[in-house]
């Protein structure tokens, strides 16, 4: 079932393209890789399709609803959840605050519904937290719930970010460099994780350099270059591939 | 005697003034320097509605209060769509043209002002229950405010003001929580103008000029940005400064410009000495949650 | 009323007239291009400007030339010290623009207060003759103050025209306006950038006030509603276009001089609040006339 669907998706910024006539079919269960060198437009492609930026053509489709016109926090409610680069947590907050105003629907933000059925506010609270702590849980982090996020080490703020974008239950999940800077049990905390989101029917969609991850964990992976789809199919072919290695590589 | 009940009065109103301002600029983060002109429409609907169709002073005032928020919407709705900035140049517009349109229409009293305002409450305790009055909205808009920032809604805008953009793509509608807490704040100075058109009866447009922002401003920054005391404590400074002031014994015309430059200048050091202000924002209540591990 | 004489008459007048509001307006719209901050302080900086220039003509009885010296150097004595030890802090410490902008505005607030302390509120000119000698060319009565305002303002204009085209300082400016940091990466000081778009602003502005100044009584409080013609006119000409705020500036002026044929005086000064939310309702990003086009389908692209 198509999940994600990007149709001939362009977008300039003045004289540089970030991104040229883009098409990808992101399947449930599929865990696709985004792979190329730095300034290929990889973020940017998670950018457009978060709706951060609006594309010049083309269409981009989740579950076979066009969504070009809805804003960034629509298309999060229709199920597109992502991590960022610098992780973007908040930083005042603990890890379970962080978490708790993450899910697609979230009760404390109108004040209108606040102010006139507080215990529905209230309900919904607890079984957020309930949620949060579940996947806390998952990811080995139940006893950080109440540490400030500024407090942890690095690659246990970045699984911080991960359970985060995880308490969106839609059926989208983009990863944007989840292992820069992880190793250890933090990394094979964060493979499982992945792996398990996709068995359960998430289509996912990374963007990494770090190869063994990739090689790990994609089913299948697409090279960009300058905002292009160079190449795409299974992983083996595309990391033997010589052209891409030059282009990766000597880039 | 009146004299007490008079900063007593005053002490309230900018308890309202400066707690709603900082829920607007120092919880919400929203760049408007408007706040004087929500004042000024609380004031002069109350005013109007009490001179012409003789409401009673309490509807009238929540009748400015809601003129106040629903004018607030035409700030908001147009600029927020767009960006922040453009809010900080909508609010400056609005406040200088509708100041304008004060000065020029003759419902208002123009340049002259708004007097005789009817008051129900005439005689010797005037003052006191004016004062009552005046420092149950401050209590009231404190603790409304407080209640609305803890929980949820007040995680929520943390959030927002930690990451926007990460706040926005987990799905909330920031420019919506945006819209709500700038009519509630605007709302709220509406509350203050009533009380105080009823209470000093003759307002004049000078009062709202672009320098008072800077008074509201004093209040919010030098109090504490984001804490629930802060603006309680700038109120009182802002009432007790100009009392000290009157002890040099200046000449009347040099008081206005030395105590505009004090407050100005208090901004200033405070913004590069001690931003967070006299009162530091408190911690925001902790989630009561089960004990992880526990099934 | 719409006889063509006067018609021309108020085109004239409207154009010698809009000249150092031009001028505000560049200062505000490069120092938002360059520095990417909305300059509030400029208000302040435009008082300084004027009361120096006042105190050196007025106070210390010096020939103009001077006055206006003094007055240039007090003004950029302030900026730059606005720049280095206030905004240069705020940024280092990446505070938000909120911030900024409460500071700007407490700066001229403050730049306010001072000089209504100093020089108090009686309305003054730089001069105490304002009127200057007229003559009539072609039916049209032209001032000396006429040829004064526009000479100084295109000159000024053009300028800075050519330092940013061709001198190496000036693309510096514009390398910074693009991409602050990709300019540091070539080896361009960002800081210095900034202080120099300050120094000019400042030089605009101290011109622009001495034409105020000899034509209008000033008060302390008068630049902060100067200010807001200049912020619609950058708004209006797209930020980051400083021709386009320069054009939108000559626009207003001249929409401003031709309303008193049809709108009552005491309206006069709503039509700018009026520009204001037309702006932001319906051209947020400036009404650039290929946007513009674009925007109502009449060109494709």
């Amino acid at each position: 079932m198509s999940v994600l669907e990007l149709r001939g998706v362009s977008k300039r910024f003045g004289g540089i393209v970030v991104a040229d006539d883009i098409m990808l079919d992101l399947q449930a269960g599929q865990i696709l890789g985004l792979i190329g060198p730095n300034g290929a437009g990889k973020t940017s492609l998670f950018n457009l399709i978060s709706g951060i930026f609006p594309t010049d053509t083309g269409e981009i489709l989740v579950a076979g609803v066009r969504i070009g016109a809805m804003r960034v926090h629509q298309r999060a409610r229709m199920g597109i959840a992502r991590t960022w680069q610098n992780m973007r947590l908040f930083q005042t907050m603990t890890v379970l605050e962080n978490m708790v105003v993450a899910p697609r629907d979230y009760a404390g933000e109108s004040l209108l519904r606040l102010c006139l059925r507080p215990g529905t506010v209230r309900q919904a609270d607890a079984e957020a937290c309930d949620r949060a702590l579940g996947i806390l849980e998952r990811m080995q982090l139940a006893h950080l719930a109440d540490s400030s996020v500024t407090d942890l080490p690095f690659g246990q703020q970045k699984l911080v970010g991960l359970a985060r974008a995880l308490m969106n239950d839609g059926p989208c999940l983009l990863l944007d460099e989840p292992m820069a800077g992880v190793e250890g049990q933090s990394y094979e905390t964060m493979r499982a994780v992945v792996r398990e989101e996709a068995a359960r029917g998430r289509a996912v969609c990374v963007v990494e350099h770090n190869i063994s991850f990739i090689r790990d964990l994609c089913t299948s992976a697409v090279f960009m270059a300058n905002g292009r789809i160079l190449e795409r199919g299974g992983i083996a072919d595309l990391l033997a591939s010589k052209t891409l290695a030059e282009l990766y590589f000597g880039a | 005697m009146d004299y007490v009940f008079s900063i007593l009065i005053l002490v309230g109103i900018y308890i309202v003034l400066a707690a709603s301002f900082n829920l607007i600029i120092g919880r919400a983060g929203l760049a408007s320097i408007a706040h004087p002109i929500f004042f000024a429409l609380g004031a002069y609907t109350a005013a109007l509605l009490a001179i012409h169709f003789g409401l009673n002073p309490v509807l009238a005032t929540l009748a400015g209060a809601v003129v106040a928020a629903v004018f607030s919407l035409m700030i908001s709705l147009p600029s927020l769509r767009i960006s922040g900035d453009y809010l900080m140049i909508t609010s400056i517009g609005f406040q200088l043209g509708l100041l304008q349109v004060i000065k020029n229409i003759e419902i208002t009293g123009s340049q002259g002002g708004l007097s005789n305002i009817p008051t129900p409450i005439a005689g010797p305790e005037r003052g006191a229950v004016f004062s009552i009055i005046a420092l149950a909205a401050a209590a009231g808009t404190v603790l409304l405010i407080r209640w609305i920032v803890r929980g949820p809604y007040g995680r929520a805008i943390n959030a927002m003001r930690d990451d926007e953009l990460a706040f926005i793509a987990l799905g909330r509608d920031a420019t919506r929580i945006k819209i709500a807490i700038f009519a509630v704040g605007c709302g709220l100075a509406g509350v203050a103008g009533g009380i105080y058109a009823f209470y000093f009866q003759y307002l004049t447009p000078e009062q709202y000029e672009i320098l008072a922002s800077g008074t509201m401003l004093t209040m919010v920054v030098v109090g504490g940005m984001g804490s629930t005391w802060g603006p309680v404590v700038g109120a009182l400074m802002l009432v007790a400064l100009p009392q000290a002031i009157t002890f040099l014994q200046l000449p009347p015309s040099y008081m206005a410009p030395v105590q505009g430059m004090i407050f100005t200048l208090l901004v200033i050091l405070f913004l590069f000495l001690k931003p967070q202000g006299l009162v530091s924002p408190e911690p925001p209540a902790p989630l009561a949650h089960r004990r992880a591990g526990r099934v | 009323m719409f006889e063509p004489a006067v018609l021309a008459q108020i085109l004239w007048t409207g154009l010698a007239t809009s000249s150092h509001m031009v001028l505000f307006t560049i200062a505000f719209a490069l120092v938002l291009k360059v520095v990417k901050l909305w300059n509030f302080a400029q208000a302040g900086m435009m008082a300084i400007a004027f009361y120096a220039m006042y105190a050196g003509v007025n106070q210390f009885g010096w020939p103009t030339l001077p006055s206006v010296g003094f007055g240039l150097a007090l003004t950029l004595a302030a900026t730059l010290a606005l720049e280095r030890f206030g905004f240069r802090v705020l940024r280092a410490r990446r505070s938000s623009s909120l911030l900024f902008f409460i500071f700007t505005l407490v700066c001229s607030e403050f730049a306010a207060y001072a000089l209504t302390l100093i020089f108090g509120t009686e309305p003054a000119p730089l001069f105490e003759r304002i009127l200057s000698p007229v003559r009539i060319v072609a039916g049209i009565a032209v001032s000396d103050w006429d040829l004064l305002a526009l000479g100084v303002t295109i000159g000024l204009a053009t300028a800075l025209a050519l330092y940013l085209r061709f001198s190496s300082d000036g693309r510096c400016l514009v390398a910074v306006s693009d991409n602050a940091e990709l300019a540091e990466l070539y080896g361009i000081s960002a800081k210095r950038a900034y202080l120099i778009a300050f120094a000019l602003a400042s030089v605009l502005v101290c011109a622009g006030m001495y034409l105020y100044g000899t034509r209008t009584a000033v008060i302390p409080t008068a630049p902060l509603q100067l200010m807001i013609f200049a912020v619609i006119a950058t708004l209006l000409g797209g930020m980051g276009s400083v021709l386009g705020a320069a054009i939108a500036a000559v626009t207003l002026s001249l929409l401003q001089s031709y309303s008193i044929l049809i709108v009552p005086s005491k309206w006069q000064g709503m039509i700018l609040y009026v520009f204001l939310f037309v702006t932001i309702l319906f051209f947020p990003s400036g009404a650039h006339p290929m946007r513009l086009l674009r925007r109502f389908g009449l060109r494709r692209g």
